[in-house]
């Protein structure tokens, strides 16, 4: 049964308070979490070694710029962090860390990791515009009541997972009525009470999960099916609803589970030459030529959909608005639902394609 | 493995431990990760230093180690060669100069310290990403390439060629011999130049460890000393080019002398009179094999009863004098007279330049002889029905004329066409006249500025045919000291390397090389790097956007890591 | 740099999509070129995608000058020809600085243009991608508008400013536009292959065009003077450090602009590549450093070491800009960077094939010019700036 501490502050103060903790008493040497950058509203995440540079932090922010696995895993891909770090992630990034993890692109080793029930984020584009300092009031409103906050991103609005896996430490924000005076912090795993033992704060009885967080999943899955409905995702058109992408490759380089030092696409290994495009134009009379929009996204999506956790960055970031995280989401929902398997819920959770015997073909395809 | 860095600040005397505050220093570097070691040494280039430090890499078991004291031109070779002995690779060592970067320049001794401490930092961050490589050696090359068959390239040939050591002679035209085979007499015995030459390249031709190829041309020549690598198109008329690669170690450059073009002098009327002859046309002339079967005869088919010969054409516009027209000219009085009986013979000159043991005479007979030698400077020579006039003016300013039937010029020499082909592949400079030039003019005649490629002859400067005799022997013993059948020739370790799968074939790389190093693999479409040429400038990975080409031992996470250390 | 400007007409009706796409009929069926390279549409879908066309019918679905630069024209050129050789004749219709891109990869060594013919038009500008990704018809609308009464407020910022829509000197054949006519449009060659195409079709270049090149020379001066201004303002709000730290502060390292860049052709981009690939401690190191390290760090050293990379090649075509998913105004500030440090070396990218790359014929000795040419920039500036 897991602590938790009830602070008497509201939730971020609480988080930033909880940082402040760990990094004054030496019981971490940096916090990763989002910081305030530039004049223009924008946050980045930041690795913070000095306490008073948790000023400009942000912890709850909601916006992802980046998915902080890839960063974290960037980081302790050539050695594990030998000094102790707290990191502030959400849970779809949490789950994707653990997915890397699998795949030995990174290290748990010495991270605290702290999450949060989460309510989602703006598109990366209200962001840029500094709109969503005047979104905050409107977006903690519907954390307190456990509503889809109006404008989020389409990927939030139908995430069912906004409970963390697999965190040392939750915060209980969804369903939490006095959220801007009180925070309830969950500590999960011995290690967390050890790091937070001394922190000032009244043991409690309340926990992440609550009831207004089980309405919360059934909205956002009623909102899941309106949305992939409405997206016409079973009458996929392959040509159709890739029909404007650039192949500028933005999908692959965000997304948490495109973890190729050298992509396919990059390596030249889908390239043909001159001769090759004539021979196929003499079939049809037309041959378009590289970047191939389907092949690249059908092979990506190969590639990723086992793993891929709905986070929405893609969609986030594609110049020509397909709705890629729909795409994601389906096919990487039925890939998933094959296997029974899903995402980041268990590091010891082995990937399919490791663990699968020919056998279960047949139960699979059915 | 765990790393295990060792750091040793010398004192060097006084001149850094009177500045820098050295156990300051080592206060910070021994809380450093993976310092295991970290003192102070009063001279470590001294026999005792060296001892103490190849004693200490080996009792704390050092994997790395960095040096902090003087230049690395003065003792990086030095600590180098003590990691060897001690049994840790050399390049496994970093050595920070914190004398002459940074005590001697500041009088500030706690500038100096905190200077001091900023480079030792660095360099421990660098020497963290240091590899181990090895020496590279190959034997040197002792074969000689020879350009120009003339004189002096017939010479030096001889001398080189040896059973262990084989020499290429290249000669631009179908035949050897140069300039000299198409003088029928040379001064001052007045020996037949055709004989002479046809006897040296009989020597020649026999002996067996001497490829001449005629009618060819190197056209690249890529390495350094005792290591060339030779292309050379051999191209005979109406035949195929045939193309040949060779290496050799050493380049010897006998491209011999031109004639300046008299037509640029106008007022000599070379071209556009009759019977206005330069010194190699009146040379053509006496050869039996020449345009009139070695008869001295002007265009109207008769002998000539009269003969001008002027010095100096050109002299005054090249700027130096081609030290050897005096001494030719007194053969060409010869010539005249034992042909033309009674031919009256004038030469206009300002200075006569008569140097050396037997020349005076030569001289001397002439005058005797009844040649008139005229002190003055020729205005112009001028056509008419009665033949040519030579117009003058005397020392005094006085104008004359002379009526003659046959003028010789006396062109300056330049060095011949090809030079700047080979001034420019070889980079080797030329001289403000032209020539190519020597290393030094009193202390290196023969050797020009770049190693292993000897310039001799006319190619170098106008001179006679013993003097580029001399030099061609000479270039041969600089050569035969240098390229010892056997030896060792140590190579560049720090070189590039081009990564195959980040090359994309743009070819910046082969543009900005100055050694000629990087090839591009038509089949593969990637850049290649030539190890052995490679000198390690850095040229290439400087210029290379992907990081395909990298150099060794200065690799991006070295240069980083020591980078950001400074900056910090 | 003006050609000789002959011109021949090419009588053809419609508007100016309709009459180039027949004069690539024509030149098809006369058997100019077997091919053609342009963006096309797939029947039924609004994708507009860089095609080998052989087949007359299907020219039908061509785009030359689409509302919006999906592709980078230089890219697709490369993407044909950068392995191999074929053996057809292809004609690559292209805007001008997709043109000029082309040429610069051509002299890097990602393009072979043997066999290919590089046609360029007449560019009024392109739209906003996100405008055409939004709502396709309404793009479409609006930039036909454009193609019919000229370039408005609506083109890219880097369109706005853009001095080089036109003839560079080193396509092959030209398209204009001609002045007051509603039909026909002008083949202007530029090369023994351009003139070939006319002979093939049978035409003379016998047309006036000094009203066409009056046209264009109005409006090159009147884009030379608001590019000036333009890249004025822009250099004082984002010269200095801190400036520019804040106009990239929104980026998230996606690497798009280095991705859709015609000129950026490594295989794998350098801040890509294992050099870039730090050990924990060296992250934590730098945090202590500072207090705190924004994550992923050297964000700025991204961007700066891309315009060392390719700034000299920079032909301003703003597709970085377009793919920017946090709307940094990445091509203006190229653009800036580039122009400077072209002006520095007296280097325009693609105006000639045979013009090497500064990089490539830089000598030591040159070092003082360019070092004055920069610092006379100030002074050149107060100059332009009266």
């Amino acid at each position: 049964m897991a602590k938790t501490l009830k602070l008497n502050k509201g939730a971020e103060q609480c988080l930033l308070e909880l940082l402040k903790f760990l990094l004054e008493r030496g019981k971490v040497k940096g916090v990763f979490t989002l910081s305030k950058v530039g004049e223009s509203g924008g946050v980045a995440y930041s690795l913070i070694t000095d306490p008073t540079a948790l000023e400009a932090a942000l912890p709850l922010f909601p916006l992802m710029p980046v998915d902080a696995a890839k960063v974290l895993s960037r980081l302790t891909l050539v050695e594990p962090s030998a000094e102790p770090i707290a990191a502030v992630v959400r849970p779809c990034e949490l789950r994707a860390l653990t997915e890397l993890i699998k795949r030995s692109q990174g290290s748990l080793d010495n991270l605290l990791l702290i999450s949060s029930t989460c309510g989602g984020v703006y598109p990366l584009e209200t962001g840029v515009n500094g709109n969503i300092s005047e979104k905050l009031p409107g977006y903690w409103e519907a954390v307190k009541k456990g509503e889809i906050a109006a404008d989020i991103r389409p990927a939030c609005a139908a995430c069912e997972h906004f409970v963390p896996y697999n965190a040392d430490i939750t915060l209980a924000l969804i369903g939490n009525q006095d959220v801007d005076k009180q925070c309830l912090i969950q500590l999960n795993t011995e290690k967390a009470e050890q790091f937070a033992d001394g922190l000032a704060g009244e043991l409690s009885k309340g926990e992440a999960k609550s009831g207004v967080v089980d309405s919360l999943i059934a909205k956002r899955q009623a909102r899941k099916q309106e949305l992939l409905d409405e997206f016409g995702v079973e009458d996929f058109d392959v040509q159709k609803v890739f029909e404007k992408c650039i192949v500028c490759r933005n999908c692959n380089k965000v997304c948490p589970v495109c973890y190729c030092k050298v992509c396919f696409f990059d390596s030249g290994g889908d390239e043909h030459d001159q001769r090759y495009y004539e021979t196929e134009m003499g079939k049809k009379g037309y041959a378009p030529v590289l970047p191939a929009p389907i092949f690249y996204q059908l092979v990506r999506l190969f590639h990723v959909s086992i793993s891929c956790i709905g986070c929405g960055l893609c969609g986030d970031v594609c110049p020509v608005d397909i709705p890629l995280w729909a795409v994601a989401l389906k096919t990487g929902g039925a890939v998933q639902n094959a296997f029974d398997y899903l995402p980041g819920r268990d590091l010891d959770e082995g990937l399919p394609v490791t663990t699968f015997k020919p056998d279960e073909f047949a139960a699979t395809v059915d | 493995m765990a790393k295990r860095l060792g750091v040793y600040v010398c004192e060097c005397g006084t001149n850094i431990a009177d500045k820098v505050d050295i156990d300051k220093v080592l206060a910070v570097v021994r809380s450093l990760k993976d310092v295991v070691v970290a003192d102070r040494y009063k001279l470590l280039c001294s026999g005792d230093g060296q001892e103490y430090l190849k004693q200490s890499i080996t009792e704390n078991g050092l994997t790395h180690l960095v040096v902090a004291a003087c230049s690395p031109k003065q003792h990086e070779t030095t600590f180098m060669n003590v990691c060897e002995r001690a049994g840790l690779n050399p390049y496994l060592f970093q050595l920070v100069n914190i004398r002459e970067q940074c005590a001697w320049v500041t009088s500030d001794g706690e500038a100096a310290t905190d200077k001091a401490i900023r480079q030792i930092r660095a360099a421990i961050s660098r020497v963290h990403y240091h590899t181990a490589l090895e020496k590279k050696g190959m034997e040197c090359n002792p074969d000689v390439l020879v350009i120009g068959g003339g004189i002096a390239g017939i010479k030096a040939s001889q001398i080189l060629a040896a059973p262990d050591r084989k020499v290429y002679l290249v000669e631009k035209t179908a035949s050897l011999g140069g300039k000299t085979r198409r003088f029928s007499k040379l001064f001052v015995n007045m020996e037949s130049g055709p004989a002479l030459i046809a006897g040296e390249i009989e020597r020649l031709q026999k002996n067996k460890n001497i490829e001449v190829l005629t009618e060819s041309e190197a056209e690249q020549i890529l390495g350094f000393l005792g290591n060339f690598e030779v292309k050379v198109v051999s191209k005979a008329e109406d035949k195929e080019a045939k193309e040949q690669n060779f290496n050799v170690g050493a380049v010897v450059l006998a491209t011999g002398f031109d004639l300046s073009d008299a037509k640029g002098l106008p007022q000599y009327g070379y071209g556009t009179l009759d019977d206005v002859y330069t010194s190699l046309d009146f040379e053509e002339m006496n050869l039996a094999d020449g345009p009139t079967q070695g008869k001295i005869l002007l265009k109207n088919g008769q002998p000539p009863k009269s003969a001008a010969i002027i010095h100096c054409v050109g002299r005054a516009e090249k700027g130096y004098c081609s030290k050897v027209c005096c001494l030719y000219s007194f053969k060409f009085d010869r010539m005249l007279q034992s042909q033309l009986a009674g031919v009256k013979i004038a030469h206009f000159y300002s200075d006569l330049c008569i140097p050396g043991k037997a020349n005076q005479k030569f001289y001397e007979d002439s005058r005797e002889s009844g040649v008139e030698f005229i002190r003055s400077a020729v205005t112009e020579i001028a056509g008419g029905d009665k033949g040519l006039t030579v117009k003058y003016e005397s020392e005094s300013g006085a104008k004359g004329d002379l009526a003659v039937d046959m003028v010789i010029l006396l062109p300056a020499m330049e060095t011949s066409g090809d030079a700047r082909k080979f001034a420019e592949m070889l980079n080797i400079p030329q001289d403000d006249k032209g020539f190519l030039a020597e290393e030094h003019q009193l202390l290196s005649p023969v050797a020009s500025a770049v190693e292993g490629v000897f310039v001799i002859g006319c190619a170098r400067g106008p001179q006679s045919i013993a003097e580029s005799i001399v030099q061609a022997e000479a270039s041969a013993g600089k050569i035969l000291s240098a390229l010892v059948p056997g030896r060792k020739l140590e190579l560049e370790v720090k070189t590039s390397q081009i990564l195959e799968s980040f090359c994309t074939g743009c070819k910046t790389c082969l543009e900005v090389c100055p050694y000629g190093a990087i090839t591009f693999d038509e089949d593969r479409q990637i850049s290649v790097v030539n190890e052995v040429l490679c000198h390690g400038c850095g040229n290439c990975a400087a210029a290379c956007p992907s990081g395909a080409a990298r150099l060794k031992h200065f690799t991006f996470p070295q240069l980083y890591q020591e980078l950001k250390e400074v900056l910090r | 740099m003006a050609p000789d400007d002959k011109g021949a007409l090419f009588p053809a009706e419609g508007g100016v999509r309709e009459r180039v796409i027949a004069f690539l009929q024509k030149a098809i069926s006369q058997g100019c070129f077997d091919a053609v390279l342009i963006p096309a549409r797939a029947p039924g879908t609004d994708s507009l995608t860089y095609s080998l066309i052989g087949a007359e019918q299907l020219l039908e679905n061509a785009y030359p000058l689409p509302p919006v630069m999906p592709v980078q024209g230089a890219k697709a050129i490369s993407s044909l020809t950068r392995t191999g050789k074929g053996t057809k004749k292809i004609a690559a219709l292209i805007r001008p600085c997709e043109l000029r891109a082309t040429v610069e990869l051509f002299k890097l060594g990602q393009v072979d243009l043997d066999n290919i013919w590089l046609i360029s038009i007449d560019c009024p500008g392109a739209l906003p991608l996100a405008e055409w990704a939004k709502d396709a018809k309404k793009a479409e609308d609006a930039f036909a508008k454009i193609l019919k009464e000229g370039p408005n407020e609506d083109i890219r910022p880097i369109c706005q400013i853009c001095d080089k829509f036109s003839t560079t000197g080193a396509e092959d054949l030209h398209i204009g536009v001609p002045a007051g006519k509603a039909s026909g449009i002008l083949l202007i060659p530029n090369s023994p292959k351009g003139e070939a195409i006319l002979e093939c079709l049978g035409i003379t270049a016998g047309e006036d065009l000094s009203g066409w090149r009056e046209r264009v020379d109005k409006l090159t001066g009147a884009r030379v003077e608001k590019k000036r201004q333009a890249q004025q303002e822009l250099e004082a709000k984002s010269k200095g450090l801190d400036k520019l730290l804040d106009t990239f502060s929104q980026c998230i390292n996606c690497h798009n602009c280095m991705r859709v860049c015609p000129i950026c052709y490594c295989q794998q981009c350098f801040f890509d590549s294992d050099n870039m690939q730090f050990s924990f401690e060296d992250y934590l190191k730098r945090a202590q450093a500072a207090g705190g390290l924004r994550l992923p760090p050297d964000t700025l050293l991204f961007h700066i070491g891309r315009m060392l990379h390719m700034s000299l090649s920079c032909v301003s075509c703003g597709a970085c800009e377009d793919a920017c998913p946090t709307a940094i105004p990445v091509a203006q500030v190229f653009s800036l960077v580039g122009n400077r440090n072209q002006e520095a070396f007296d280097y325009v990218p693609g105006r000639s094939r045979d013009e090497p790359p500064p990089l490539r014929v830089y000598q030591e000795e040159e070092f003082e010019e360019v070092e004055q040419s920069h610092a006379a920039v100030p002074a050149k500036q107060e100059a332009r700036d009266g």
